[in-house]
């Protein structure tokens, strides 16, 4: 069975992520306005195509998000012919996720490659070369990036996928063969192999979902911040490792003010770079804004890159943010050119005290490591580049190249749920439920997997019970 | 057509148990109905197992009984073996599977036809359709008898070319053993409609009298009263029990030894067999390594020794099914009185037929049973009874009958045939319907009745069974839900089912919440003003409501959004060739089968869900593009996934 064919209300975003300094998202299908009352519930009415500022919030956590600018285009004169929300906000890399995010917990659908353009032609608005044309810019673009980055981390995928759907037809054949044939040669099978089978089958989809997290990261790519306090060479840094001049470096303190974000690959791996405004406590209004900014990376960021002048002592503050943050945090000693005594240049500490400190286990992820860098001569920037994807992609790189990694927050999510299901069903059958009523949980576990491994027919469990024991008279 | 016609509104063909459901159902709606068979004493004759019923079978012969049917108190009145399949099991995929007299049942059915005033049953061969203005407004006979029809059911089983095999002979031409083919028919229906072939088989029978039981298992039946039928109280009759053997190595020496004398494996059969329903060389050969198989003995009436030796089915010649029954414990020697068979024959691929049964292609035909490809009296008998229902409707101008799929399993069979089609002979199975937890045994009263009294199926004594039937339902499930039951009281069930005593009185529904616990007996212990026995029924509905709330729930939500999408419907003559959004797959496919609802063209194989989107906004636009300037559409209520 399909589930959910109507015309859904989707969202994505419509400008190029984290390149333009505005970003907008666009919400299209007929709960367009809903969605946005939900994530926009100060809102007042305004007229169509009339734009207005309103306060988007999380509608999970209430929390607002961004002071955006939204204008509605009722059906069917809007881009896709259907009712239409745009939410312009400001650009860069979190802030456009946030609004985005809070619109599919809103109620809309994540829109996939194309699906705007689709829409618009299916509903008059665009002609099929147009439509076409658009089509392919979008894939082009999004083949490109996976040529880019996930050349290597995306196969296996498909063979891990094949496997999961032979174990759930597998599973559905025994259940079948338990429920529709009680009279057969093969003597009743005990429902404690059935639940083992799918013991079996959630360990592969727990295996399977450890990989999401990283998978992700793959994706959008790994946020990497740069702190510090003012003037401690943040900005030098930031335009060392990006092989350009990006951000404004001069020696008052103070002199990045907002966060700027930039793509980046390091040792093939995709990773987004944020220099921000130093860490101080300021009476200047736009500078203690940007800070707050800088903030909200950090509490997003999977590496924090904390920027410290040569040999100076870390501060109580600084101590207490390398304890506290509860990602990998490299203490970078800047412009270590300028420190005659700065023998360790480039030299690598792991300190431990960190680790003790929060009770971890010691190992490299509760570690935070020193190095000493000049941007200036570039000293250390090796070593920082080869650092990097080995505190975020730790597992990736220990697999090899083949194993699978789930890519989509989408996929994450259903994997999630099947594994909650086959847990279910597990534990039904054990508690004695009846296997019609175990049944139910494999149903829901077929159909969140459906994206992944594609539909399971009747038929095609019918075929497996067949083929699998001598059934009829 | 000549005035000495005789006259009609529906025109059966075929007295088997599709045909005696049309007619059946066709008299009670009101319509002068004439069934034709070429032999009236083998009306409703079982052509292999006498058995009815068993998983998803059995929940189709109360489906068929809850509309009225015959087929049910038929069984009632001859059954001599009864047993409850999965008991075990939740009461949701309960199984009633009754053995009945061979001689008995065509008798019993007789009888209930001839409760029908306006059923005339005429022992006659069809050999042609009358058609006229591109439908069929009649049907001729052998004798040169015409009966003149405004709409026509052919229910002619295996009977259409079949031919019958026995060892790798050429086959002879029959219907069943022993009784014509019907060719001349065959070949009529041919020239407006897509045939196939298809073939099933048959066991040998045994005559009981050289069986050896004492090496043999004996499986009785359940003891008491448990009835197929609703309405009316038939008399049961005394009953027999059932034997157990397995034939092992010997016999699977002797079959494989003679391998290439089989119809099956000499390459004389064409058509596609069952795979549930394997001959005895299809087991060897697929499942060389199985050390045996299981043979049920079953009594073929009360009148006859002669045993039905369930799971032999075979197109070995006679000689080596002779040496092959040796071969099994029990059965050394053992005479055999009938010889197995299989037997190919014609059936019409269903994706040519409507939802009404109602061939596409020709107006007033309807088809029902084994030739739209299916297999079993409770699957042919289902069929028959939905078309014999629509012919009349359609006669009287009235509005179909089309049973959704979380309705009945009757729903869930003719929708995969018409949207699915068939590859082998279709049978139901409970992993078919995706409504299990909904669809059951003991409700398809509540779930039908309804729909029979609409319809004027029932007579008024029936219909006021039925009223007082779901009454006490009503009030069983009211007693649990406003009853609360004293510690003291509930104490011995709940120790029976392991529970440690409750420390104060509960409500009755919540300790039947608890898994284990017999509501039979809470009932009795907690002063139930109903009778336990005989509302065994509405207490099985009541436990699944009840312990399996959630599934049960979640089940309806999931029918309920299939309803939005049966909602939405598919024009007739909508151009999806040129539906440039949808796969090339898709397209090819919903060009062939039409579709007239969005969730039929979602259970259709090959479409995707991006498909079926593309589809909803594909309608919308061509709607627009027809009528005037940006008319929406009505849409199914968008229902959350
Ligand atoms: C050898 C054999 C083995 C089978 N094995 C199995 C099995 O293993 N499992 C299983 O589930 N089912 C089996 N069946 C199928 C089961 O018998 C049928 O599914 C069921 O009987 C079909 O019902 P029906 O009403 O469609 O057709 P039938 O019961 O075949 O009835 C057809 C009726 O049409 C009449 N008729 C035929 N031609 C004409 C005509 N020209 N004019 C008027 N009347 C006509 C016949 O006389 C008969 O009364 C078997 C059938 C046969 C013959
Ligand atoms: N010699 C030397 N000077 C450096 C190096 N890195 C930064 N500087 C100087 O230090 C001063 C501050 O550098 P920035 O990169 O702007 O520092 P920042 O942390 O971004 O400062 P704010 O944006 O004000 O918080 C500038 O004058 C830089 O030229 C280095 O590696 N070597
Ligand atoms: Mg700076």
């Amino acid at each position: 069975m399909v589930s959910g064919v109507e015309v859904d209300t989707i969202a994505a975003l419509s400008t190029a992520p984290g390149v333009s300094a505005i970003a907008v998202v666009r919400i299209s299908g007929p709960r367009a306005a809903a969605v946005l009352a939900r994530v926009a519930p100060g809102l007042e009415p305004v007229p169509p195509r009339e734009a207005c500022v309103a306060a988007i919030i999380d509608p999970v956590t209430n929390e607002t998000i961004e002071q955006a600018v939204v204008t509605q285009y009722p059906a069917p004169a809007s881009y896709t012919g259907e009712d239409v929300v745009e939410i312009s906000g400001h650009g860069g890399w979190l802030g456009p996720a946030l609004v985005l995010d809070a619109c599919l917990a809103g109620g809309a659908r994540l829109a996939e490659a194309g699906e705007f353009t689709r829409r618009a032609y299916l509903n008059g608005r665009m002609d099929l070369l147009q439509a076409e044309a658009v089509v392919d810019l979008i894939e082009g673009r999004s083949q490109a990036l996976r040529r880019m980055a996930l050349r290597q981390l995306d196969r296996g995928l498909s063979e891990r996928v094949a496997a999961l759907r032979a174990s759930l037809l597998g599973l559905e054949a025994l259940l079948v063969h338990h429920i529709d044939f009680p009279e057969e040669d093969d003597a009743p099978i005990p429902v404690t192999h059935i639940a083992e089978r799918a013991d079996e089958l959630s360990n592969s989809l727990a295996a399977l979902l450890e990989t999401a997290a990283e998978g992700e990261l793959l994706r959008e790519g790994a946020l990497v911040v740069l702190a510090g306090r003012p003037n401690s060479g943040k900005s030098s840094l930031y335009n060392a490792l990006l092989g350009q001049e990006r951000a404004i470096v001069t020696e008052v303190p103070g002199t990045t003010r907002d966060a700027l974000e930039a793509a980046v690959s390091l040792g093939g791996f995709p990773f987004r770079l944020v220099d921000t405004a130093g860490l101080r406590e300021t009476d200047d209004r736009v500078e203690r804004m940007g800070v707050n900014v800088a903030r909200r990376y950090l509490a997003a960021a999977d590496v924090v890159l904390l920027c410290v002048e040569g040999t100076r002592t870390l501060g109580t503050d600084e101590r207490d943010f390398v304890r506290d943050t509860g990602v990998p945090v490299v203490v970078v000693r800047t412009k270590a050119d300028l420190d005659v005594t700065a023998v360790h240049s480039g030299r690598l500490e792991i300190a431990r005290d960190r680790a003790l400190a929060t009770g971890g286990t010691g190992g490299p992820e509760d570690a935070c490591a020193t190095l000493s860098v000049s941007a200036l001569a570039g000293d250390g920037l090796g070593e920082l580049r080869a650092l990097l994807p080995r505190l975020v992609y730790r597992g990736l790189l220990g697999t090899g190249a083949d194993s699978p990694v789930l890519t989509r927050a989408r996929q994450a999510r259903a994997v999630g749920r099947a594994l909650s299901e086959v847990r279910s069903f597990a534990a039904a059958l054990r508690k004695g439920a009846g296997p019609e009523i175990a049944a139910a949980h494999l149903r829901v576990t077929e159909s969140a997997l459906e994206e992944l491994v594609g539909v399971i027919t009747g038929e095609e469990v019918l075929d497996r019970v067949f083929a699998e024991f001598c059934i009829g008279k | 057509m000549s005035d000495r016609a005789l006259r009609c509104d529906v025109a059966v063909i075929g007295g088997g148990h599709a045909g005696v459901e049309a007619a059946a159902a066709s008299a009670r709606l009101g319509c002068d109905t004439i069934l034709l068979t070429p032999d009236l004493s083998r009306v409703g004759q079982m052509s292999c197992n006498p058995a009815i019923g068993g998983v998803a079978k059995g929940i189709v012969a109360r489906e068929i009984d809850a509309l009225g049917g015959v087929m049910g108190r038929a069984t009632d009145a001859t059954r001599i073996h009864f047993r409850m399949l999965n008991r075990s099991k939740g009461p949701a995929v309960w199984g009633p599977r009754a053995q009945c007299d061979r001689a008995l049942y065509p008798i019993a059915v007789r009888r209930i036809l001839d409760e029908l005033s306006d059923l005339h049953l005429v022992q006659e061969t069809a050999t042609a359709l009358v058609m006229g203005d591109g439908r069929v407004v009649g049907v001729r006979g052998r004798s040169g008898l015409t009966v003149q029809a405004a709409a026509v059911v052919v229910t002619a089983g295996t009977f259409l070319r079949g031919r019958i095999h026995m060892g790798g002979e050429a086959g002879v031409e029959a219907g069943r053993a022993g009784e014509a083919a019907s060719v001349e028919l065959a070949h009529t229906l041919a020239e407006c409609l897509e045939v196939s072939r298809f073939k099933t088989g048959t066991p040998p029978r045994v005559d009981g009298r050289t069986v050896d039981f004492t090496r043999l298992e004996r499986q009785d039946g359940e003891p008491g009263d448990y009835r197929f039928s609703t309405y009316v109280c038939e008399s049961i009759p005394e009953q027999r029990p059932c034997w157990i053997t397995w034939a092992g190595a010997e016999l699977k020496k002797v079959v494989r030894r003679n391998l290439e004398r089989s119809a099956l494996y000499g390459g004389e059969i064409s058509g596609r067999g069952p795979r549930y329903c394997p001959s005895i060389e299809d087991k060897v050969v697929r499942f060389p390594n199985a050390p045996r198989h299981q043979v049920f003995l079953e009594p073929e009436g009360l009148g006859t020794s002669e045993l039905y030796v369930n799971g032999l089915s075979t197109s070995l010649p006679g000689d080596v099914q002779v040496e092959f029954i040796r071969a099994v414990p029990g059965l050394e020697d053992a005479r055999i009185t009938r010889m197995g068979y299989a037997i190919e024959y014609d059936y019409f691929p269903p994706h040519q037929l409507r939802h009404t049964l109602e061939a596409r292609r020709v107006a007033g035909l309807f088809l029902a049973g084994q030739v739209n490809g299916t297999t079993g009296y409770e699957e042919a008998a289902g069929q028959g009874i939905v078309a014999g229902i629509n012919a009349a409707l359609t006669v009287q101008g009235r509005e179909a009958l089309v049973i959704r799929r979380d309705q009945a399993y009757l729903g869930v069979l003719i929708d995969d045939l018409v949207t699915r089609g068939v590859d082998e002979p279709y049978r139901l199975f409970t992993s078919r319907a995706e409504f299990r937890l909904l669809l059951r045994q003991d409700n398809a009263v509540r779930r039908l009745g309804p729909v029979a009294r609409s319809l004027n199926l029932l007579t008024s004594s029936q219909n006021r069974i039925l009223a007082a039937r779901l009454q006490r339902e009503d009030d069983v499930i009211e007693w649990f839900h406003n009853t609360t039951v004293s510690a003291q009281r509930a104490g011995p069930v709940l120790e029976s089912a392991g529970y440690t005593l409750p420390s104060n009185s509960m409500r009755a529904v919540d300790l039947a919440r608890r898994p284990g616990v017999d509501l039979a007996e809470l009932a009795r212990v907690g002063g139930a003003p109903f009778d336990v026995e005989t509302n065994a029924e509405a207490l099985a509905a009541v436990e699944i409501e009840i312990r399996y709330q959630g599934y049960v729930r979640r089940e309806r939500e999931r029918a309920e959004r299939l309803q939005a999408q049966e909602g939405f419907e598919l024009p007739s003559g909508l151009p999806y060739e040129s539906f440039k959004s949808l796969s090339t797959e898709a397209r090819q496919k919903l060009a062939r089968i039409r579709p007239s609802t969005l969730g039929q063209a979602g259970r259709i194989p090959g479409i995707s869900p991006s498909d079926l989107q593309n589809l909803v906004l594909e309608v919308r636009r061509h709607a627009r593009g027809r009528s005037e300037p940006r008319a929406e559409v009505a849409m199914p209520p968008a229902v959350q996934a």
